[in-house]
């Protein structure tokens, strides 16, 4: 873990490679995968509410923009394969850690919120693309949702990149 | 260099002004007299191939294979694609010889070149 990450920025997703422990099956990852989507999208919505700061802006259209992107391509091959995603645990958990770390950020403004922010994509983005690459595609069984995975990782990874240099951009400290 | 098929193309964009000349016909050109088009995939954040050397008068056609949008852009304007989605293509004509630097607008780390020779 990077020390940049307070012990306060990763509450709640801590929640996530634990509760990831038991095995889930494709519905279930389709589920989660499009969930944590959902979850970046909606933070970034909050960033364009709060922040004034160009860069910390312009990253969370980037992430609207992507992650939309990526969860269209998620619900044309659920449309395609005429199924129906797995409410699960994880699911659940990331949802539950998601609302307790918007109702922290918004209650921040300026370089606060900034860093808190940016702080925590870098953390999500770590968490949730270690759990893709180690756990959903390795698990997944059906070769078109194991193929958008390992696309939207490419994505993904890129945005963790972003993250950090955000992070180191914004003079956080610790 | 990777060609990337155009079975799939379901845009062409077709600049006109400041330089850019409207986009050739399809089947034009194989000789070194008429206008060629080249090719250039996005795939996994990178313009491959990144730099691309044409002659005055040929055309470039950009196909997103990334699930995320990106576009060509030019560092210093004069000419940029639209938002390509995964699937889309644009093309764009170089009239005026020179290196055109360019990169994605939305993930700004993403650069490539085309350089224009003159005919
Ligand atoms: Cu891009």
């Amino acid at each position: 873990m990077k020390p940049t990450l307070s012990a306060l920025a990763l509450a709640g997703l801590l929640a996530l490679p634990a509760a990831a422990a038991d095995k889930m099956n494709d519905l279930e990852i389709a589920h989660t995968a499009y969930t944590a989507g959902q979850i970046d999208i909606r933070y970034a919505h909050l960033a364009l509410a709060i922040s004034e700061n160009a860069a910390v802006r312009e990253f969370a259209e980037t992430m609207i923009r992507d992650h939309s992107a990526v969860n269209a391509a998620a619900g044309a091959l659920i449309a395609e394969l005429n199924v129906t995603p797995q409410d699960n645990a994880l699911s659940q958990a990331l949802a539950t850690g998601a609302a307790d770390k918007r109702a922290e950020l918004v209650a921040l403004s300026g370089h606060a919120f900034d860093c808190a922010y940016a702080t925590n994509e870098l953390g999500y983005h770590q968490v949730v693309n270690e759990t893709v690459a180690e756990k959903f595609i390795p698990w997944t069984t059906v070769e078109p949702l194991t193929e958008l995975l390992r696309e939207a990782l490419v994505t993904f990874r890129v945005h963790e990149g972003h993250a950090e240099h955000m992070v180191a951009g914004l003079k956080c400290g610790s | 260099m990777r060609l990337v098929s155009t079975t799939t193309r379901r845009r062409f964009l077709s600049l006109a002004g400041a330089g850019i000349a409207a986009a050739l016909a399809p089947g034009a050109g194989r000789a070194h007299d008429g206008p060629h088009r080249v090719e250039v995939g996005i795939s996994a954040f990178a313009f491959t191939p990144r730099r691309v050397t044409i002659r005055a008068g040929d055309t470039v056609v950009w196909t997103n294979r990334d699930l995320a949008p990106h576009t060509a852009t030019a560092d210093e304007a004069g000419w940029e694609t639209d938002r390509l989605d995964r699937g889309q293509s644009a093309a764009i004509t170089f009239a005026t010889p020179g290196r055109h630097a360019y990169f994605c607008s939305f993930h700004p780390m993403m650069t490539g070149e085309v350089v224009v020779e003159p005919t």
